[in-house]
C-alpha cells in the first residue's frame, strides 16, 4: 500500500515541482527584458489559434549581420498615406507584440505623442513654464496644434476593443493630457505569446515642435505613430510626453510605407526596399528596419540628395544618404566629412555599426526640426552662412550620430534616465570632436577666437550647477535650462572628471565593455556606474553619491598665498636695502574648498627660481595651508595644475599669481575701450 | 562732374587745411572712451590680475575663458561698465554738437580762424543747435522707425519664402535704401546747419527750409558725395580690423591699442569730409548775392584853367 501509493505520489509532486520552477525561470528570464541571445522561439503557447500563426520576423535585410542583434519584441507593420497640402497622415498599423515580461499582461498602454502639442497638454502647460527647446507659448497659433487620434484598435482574435481606449495620465494626473492610452485586452496575454493589434490612426501634424512637424514645405515624421510602452522592471513604463523628455521603446523590426506626392524627395529610417508610382500622382516607398525602435521620415520637394557616399565598417559596408537644403549645398562635403569621421572614431572607440544605412537630413531653416536623432536617422542644423571655422554643423553631425550608440543600440530610458543618453554622448562627443578638430579648437577656430567643446559642456554646467543632480528624472528638473545644462553639460564634465580620477585608457575601455554589454538592452544607471567599477577596479561609490546622485558643487580656491623673510624682524641697514640670495623666506599658501563637492586635488607650488612642488589634498576639511621655507619666494600655486578636473564651478580662483599680471586686462579693456569710442562716433555722424 | 568733384575736393581741402579740428575730437573721443571703460578696466584688473587661467585670453583669445569670466558673480554686473560707456558716448555726442560751429565757422573761413572766434561760433550758435538737434531728431526718428518697420514686414513675409537667402537679401537692400535715405535726410540737416552758423541766422526754422529746398534740388550731387565719404569710412574700419586681426599678434596689447586707436582717428575724418562738403555746397550756392544799385553818373566838370593873377602896370598920376 505505501509502495502504490509512493508510485502515484512522485510522479505528481515531480510534475507541481516542475511547474513551479519552469514558472521561476520564465519571471527571472524576462524581467528586466534582458540581453538574452537572440533567435528564441515562443516559450508557451498562444493564447488563441488565431495569435498562434504570429510571430516577429527574424529578418536581418536592414543590418550587416546573419542574426538578428536583438530581442525582438515588436513588428511594427504601417501604411501611411501623407497629405501635404493639410499636414495629416492617414494609416493603418499593425503591431506584433512578445510577452517576453514573464507575466500574464491584461493591458497595453500606448504613446500618442503628437497630442503632446495641444493648449492644455502636460508638454505645452511645462514649455509655458519651465521653457522648452523652441517655443516659448506666449501665445498660442492654431498651426501649432498636433493630434494623433486612434479611429480603430481591433486585438486579433479579440475583436473591436475600440470604445475600451482609455486616456491616463501616470505622472501628473492631469485630465487634458492625451499622450497616453491605455487599452485593456478581452483575453490577457500570458507570458511568452503573442499578441497583434491592428490600429487605424490619424494624425494632423503640427508646424514644428520638439523635432517633429511641418514648416513650409517640409514635413518630418517623428513619433508619428501609437508606440506601445515598455515593460520594465516588473511594470509598464509608459510616461505622459514632457517638455524635457525623450522616448523609450523596445527593438524589433519595422516594415513602412510611405505614400507621399510624386514631387517628394524622402528620407526615413531603415533601408528602402520598394518605390511604385501610384496613378494619382503619389508614390509609396517601402522601407524596412531591422533591431531598431522606433522610425522617422522626412519629406521636401527641395532636398538635394548625395547617396553616393558609402562606409567600410567593421561589420559592413554603411550606405550615407545625406539630404541637404538648396542653399546649404555648399556645405554636403562638410557633412560628409564629420559624418564619415564619427563613424570611425565610433567604431574605433566602442564597436560596430551594425545598420546598413545612415540617413542625414539638413532640416527647413527656422523649423525646430534640427539636432534629433532616430534610428539611423538624424538630422543636422545649419545655415546658409557657415564659416568654415564655426563647427556648428560638425558638432550638431557628430552628437546626433553619436546617439546611434547611446539610445540607438544602448536604449536606456530617456524619460528617466535622460542623462544616460544625452550626457554619455556629449562626454563621446567631447572625445570625438577633440580627436577630429582640436582640443581648444572643436568649437569654434575663427579670426583668432577658440572655443573648445569641453568648455562649451562645462560653461553650460557651471551656468545651473546648483540645481539638480544628475540621476533626476528628466521631467522633475527645475527648468528646461536645468535639464539641459545638467544631462548634457553636467554629465560630460563629470565623466571626464572621472576620466582624470581613472586615467584615460582605463576609462576608454571601460566606455567600450559598457557598449558592447549593454547594446540592445535597456540598462539603468547601476549598470553603467558598476561597468566602470568593474573595469577600474575601483571603488568610486564617493564619486558617484556626489556627482551622480546628488547636487554638490565642486569649487576649490586658493585663499592666499604669502612669502615674507624668516629674519623680517631685523633692522634693515637702509630704506631700500634688498634681502639678498642667502635671505631664506617662510611661505605660506592657503587653499580652500568653498562648495560642498569633495574630492582629493593636487596643488603645485612654483617658486621664484623655478623650483615647483607639488602636494596633495584630500579636500575633507574646508581648508589647508602648505608651508615652506626655503631661499626663494612663491611665484604662484595652482589647483589641479593637470586640469583633470572638469567639475570646478570656477576655474579663475584655482590660481594665484603673487605679482599681478595686467596684460590680460588690458586686452579686454581695448576691446571695450574701441566699442565705446566707436559706438560715440556713430552716435555723432547720424545723430549732429 | 566738375562740379560734383569740386564739392568732393573743395570738402577735402578744407578737411586738410584745418585738421586740428579732427585731431581735437579725436583726442575729446578718446578721452571721454577712457573714462567710460575704466569700470570695466577696474573690474577685469580686479579679476584678472592674479589668475593663471587669465593667461588663456592673453595669449590668443578663448571665448569660453571670457564667457566664463562675465558669468562669475565675483567678476561682478557688467551693466554698470556698459552704462558708463553709454553715457560718455552720449558725452561725446553732446559735445560735438556744442563744438561743431566752431568748425563750421572754421571751414568757412579763409584764414585760421582764432581759438576765440571758434568759441564765439560755438557759444552764439548754442541754442540754434539745440533746436536743429530736436526737430532733426523728430523727422529723422520717425522716418527711421517707419522706414525699419517697412523692413520688418518685407523680411517677415519674405521668411515665408522656400527661399532661405531672400530674407538676408531683402534685409540687406532695405539697410541700402534706409542709409540712402537717411543720409539725404544729414545732408538737408548738415546744410541748415551750415547756413545757421555761416549766415548767423537766429531763425532756425528758416534755415530748415532753405536746407530742404537746396538738398532736395541737388540731392544727387550731395548724395554722391556723401556716399563717397561713407564709403571710404567702410574702407577705413574694414582695412582697421583686418589690420587687427591678421597683422597684431594676439599677446600684442601695445599694438591692438595703436591699430586701434589709428583706425578710429582716420574714422574720423570721412564725417567731417562731408561737412567740409556741405559748406562748400553753402558758399557755392546759397549764400545770398550782393545787390548792386546803378549809381548816377557825375557831373561833368570842365577843368579850369587856373590864372595867374600878377601885378598890373603902375598907371601915370595927372599933375
Amino acid at each position: 500500500m505505501k509502495i502504490r501509493s509512493f508510485i502515484l505520489f512522485f510522479p505528481v509532486l515531480s510534475v507541481v515541482v516542475l511547474s513551479v520552477l519552469v514558472k521561476e525561470h520564465a519571471a527571472k528570464a524576462a524581467s528586466p527584458q534582458a540581453a538574452a541571445a537572440p533567435a528564441a522561439a515562443s516559450i508557451a503557447p498562444p493564447a488563441s489559434s488565431a495569435a498562434a500563426t504570429l510571430t516577429i520576423p527574424d529578418t536581418t535585410l536592414a543590418i550587416n549581420s546573419a542574426q538578428p542583434m536583438s530581442q525582438r519584441v515588436v513588428h511594427y507593420e504601417i501604411d501611411a498615406k501623407y497629405d501635404a497640402a493639410k499636414h495629416t497622415v492617414d494609416a493603418t498599423e499593425t503591431l506584433t507584440y512578445r510577452n517576453l515580461t514573464g507575466v500574464v499582461l491584461d493591458h497595453f498602454p500606448f504613446h500618442l505623442y503628437q497630442n503632446a502639442f495641444q493648449p492644455n497638454s502636460t508638454w505645452v502647460r511645462e514649455a509655458k513654464v519651465a521653457g522648452s527647446r523652441d517655443i516659448a507659448y506666449d501665445k498660442w497659433e492654431s498651426k501649432e496644434y498636433g493630434s494623433e487620434e486612434i479611429k480603430s484598435v481591433e486585438v486579433v482574435g479579440q475583436g473591436d476593443l475600440t470604445s475600451q481606449l482609455r486616456y491616463i495620465q501616470p505622472d501628473d494626473g492631469n485630465k487634458d493630457d492625451k499622450t497616453v492610452v491605455d487599452l485593456p485586452v478581452r483575453q490577457p496575454i500570458p507570458p511568452g505569446a503573442y499578441v497583434q493589434f491592428k490600429i487605424a490612426f490619424h494624425d494632423q501634424m503640427p508646424e514644428t515642435q520638439a523635432r517633429s512637424g511641418w514648416k513650409r514645405d517640409f514635413m518630418l515624421g517623428g513619433q508619428w505613430f501609437p508606440k506601445v510602452g515598455v515593460w520594465w522592471h516588473g511594470a509598464w513604463n509608459c510616461h505622459q510626453y514632457h517638455a524635457t523628455t525623450e522616448f523609450f521603446a523596445d527593438f524589433g523590426v519595422y516594415d513602412v510605407k510611405l505614400t507621399v506626392p510624386q514631387f517628394e524627395v524622402v528620407g526615413a529610417s531603415g533601408v528602402k526596399v520598394g518605390e511604385v508610382n501610384n496613378s494619382d500622382n503619389t508614390k509609396t516607398l517601402t522601407y524596412h528596419g531591422d533591431d531598431i525602435h522606433d522610425f522617422a521620415w522626412t519629406v521636401s520637394p527641395r532636398y538635394k540628395v548625395k547617396e553616393d557616399g558609402v562606409y567600410q565598417g567593421l561589420m559592413g559596408p554603411v550606405q550615407m544618404r545625406i539630404l541637404m537644403q538648396p542653399a546649404h549645398w555648399s556645405q554636403v562635403d562638410r557633412h560628409e566629412k564629420i559624418l564619415r569621421e564619427s563613424l570611425e572614431q565610433f567604431e574605433s572607440r566602442y564597436g560596430p555599426y551594425p545598420y546598413k544605412t545612415i540617413t542625414l537630413v539638413d532640416p527647413e531653416p527656422d523649423s525646430a526640426a534640427g539636432g534629433m536623432e532616430y534610428p539611423t536617422f538624424i538630422t543636422g542644423d545649419s545655415s546658409w552662412f557657415m564659416p568654415e571655422g564655426l563647427h556648428m554643423p560638425e558638432i550638431v553631425v557628430e552628437h546626433e550620430f553619436g546617439h546611434q550608440y547611446w539610445y540607438g543600440m544602448v536604449a536606456t530610458n530617456e524619460f528617466e534616465d535622460a542623462w544616460m543618453d544625452e550626457g554619455i554622448n556629449s562626454y563621446s562627443e567631447v572625445k570625438v570632436l577633440d580627436a577630429i578638430l582640436g582640443k581648444r579648437t572643436s568649437g569654434i577656430n575663427m579670426l583668432g577666437a577658440t572655443l573648445g567643446e569641453r568648455e562649451i559642456q562645462r560653461l553650460m554646467y557651471a551656468s545651473v550647477a546648483d540645481l539638480d543632480p544628475i540621476a533626476e528624472k528628466a521631467y522633475d528638473y527645475y527648468s528646461f535650462n536645468s535639464y539641459g545644462g545638467i544631462t548634457y553639460g553636467k554629465t560630460a564634465s563629470v565623466l571626464l572628471t572621472l576620466e582624470g580620477i581613472m586615467g584615460e585608457e582605463t576609462m576608454d575601455r571601460a566606455m567600450r565593455a559598457y557598449f558592447m554589454k549593454y547594446r540592445f538592452t535597456h540598462p539603468t544607471k547601476e549598470d553603467f556606474l558598476k561597468t566602470i567599477e568593474e573595469v577600474s577596479g575601483k571603488d568610486l561609490r564617493w564619486y558617484f553619491n556626489q556627482a551622480v546622485y546628488g547636487s554638490q558643487v565642486m569649487d576649490y580656491k586658493l585663499l592666499k598665498v604669502e612669502s615674507f623673510p624668516v629674519n623680517w624682524y631685523e633692522e634693515k641697514k637702509g630704506m631700500f636695502q634688498k634681502d639678498d640670495k642667502d635671505t631664506v623666506y617662510r611661505s605660506y599658501v592657503w587653499a580652500q574648498r568653498k562648495g560642498d563637492f569633495v574630492m582629493p586635488v593636487d596643488v603645485e607650488i612654483k617658486f621664484e627660481n623655478g623650483e615647483k612642488v607639488r602636494e596633495h589634498w584630500d579636500g575633507a576639511s574646508r581648508w589647508t595651508k602648505f608651508v615652506y621655507e626655503k631661499k626663494s619666494k612663491v611665484e604662484s600655486a595652482e589647483l589641479d595644475p593637470d586640469h583633470k578636473i572638469q567639475i570646478d564651478r570656477n576655474d579663475f580662483n584655482n590660481s594665484f599669481k603673487v605679482e599681478p599680471d595686467g596684460k590680460p586686462a588690458f586686452k579686454l579693456t581695448n576691446y571695450w575701450l574701441f566699442a565705446t569710442q566707436w559706438l560715440a562716433q556713430a552716435m555723432a555722424w547720424w545723430a549732429v | 562732374m566738375a562740379e560734383h568733384q569740386g564739392l568732393i575736393s573743395s570738402g577735402w581741402g578744407r578737411v586738410v587745411h584745418n585738421k586740428r579740428y579732427i585731431v581735437w575730437f579725436y583726442i575729446l573721443n578718446l578721452a571721454l572712451a577712457w573714462f567710460g571703460a575704466a569700470a570695466f578696466s577696474n573690474q577685469a584688473h580686479d579679476y584678472l590680475d592674479h589668475s593663471l587661467q587669465a593667461e588663456r585670453l592673453a595669449n590668443g583669445f578663448d571665448v569660453g575663458v571670457l564667457i566664463e569670466m562675465f558669468m562669475r558673480p565675483e567678476f561682478g554686473p557688467v551693466h554698470p561698465a556698459t552704462a558708463s560707456g553709454l553715457h560718455f558716448a552720449l558725452a561725446f555726442f553732446f559735445l560735438t554738437a556744442l563744438f561743431l560751429p566752431g568748425v563750421l565757422q572754421g571751414y568757412a573761413s579763409t584764414y585760421r580762424l582764432p581759438r576765440a572766434d571758434f568759441f564765439r561760433a560755438c557759444g552764439r550758435n548754442l541754442w540754434r543747435f539745440i533746436r536743429l538737434l530736436i526737430i532733426a531728431g523728430i523727422v529723422m526718428g520717425a522716418v527711421a522707425v517707419a522706414l525699419f518697420s517697412a523692413q520688418g514686414a518685407l523680411v517677415k513675409a519674405a521668411e515665408e519664402s522656400t527661399n532661405e537667402v531672400l530674407p538676408f537679401e531683402l534685409r540687406m537692400l532695405c539697410l541700402l535704401v534706409i542709409f540712402l535715405v537717411m543720409t539725404a535726410l544729414r545732408i538737408w540737416f548738415d546744410l541748415a546747419q551750415a547756413d545757421v552758423v555761416l549766415s548767423d541766422q537766429n531763425a532756425v526754422r528758416k534755415s530748415i527750409g532753405l536746407g530742404l529746398r537746396h538738398a532736395w534740388r541737388n540731392l544727387g550731387r550731395l548724395l554722391g558725395s556723401y556716399v563717397v565719404a561713407t564709403i571710404v569710412a567702410l574702407i577705413i574700419l574694414s582695412l582697421g580690423l583686418w589690420s587687427w586681426l591678421r597683422l597684431v599678434p594676439p599677446a600684442s596689447v601695445l599694438g591692438a591699442f595703436v591699430v586701434t586707436q589709428l583706425t578710429l582717428l582716420l574714422l574720423l575724418i570721412p564725417r567731417f569730409w562731408q561737412r567740409g562738403v556741405a559748406v562748400s555746397y553753402y558758399l557755392q550756392n546759397m549764400v545770398a548775392p550782393i545787390s548792386v544799385h546803378p549809381v548816377a553818373p557825375a557831373p561833368v566838370v570842365e577843368p579850369v584853367t587856373p590864372v595867374v593873377i600878377s601885378n598890373p602896370p603902375a598907371q601915370p598920376q595927372p599933375s
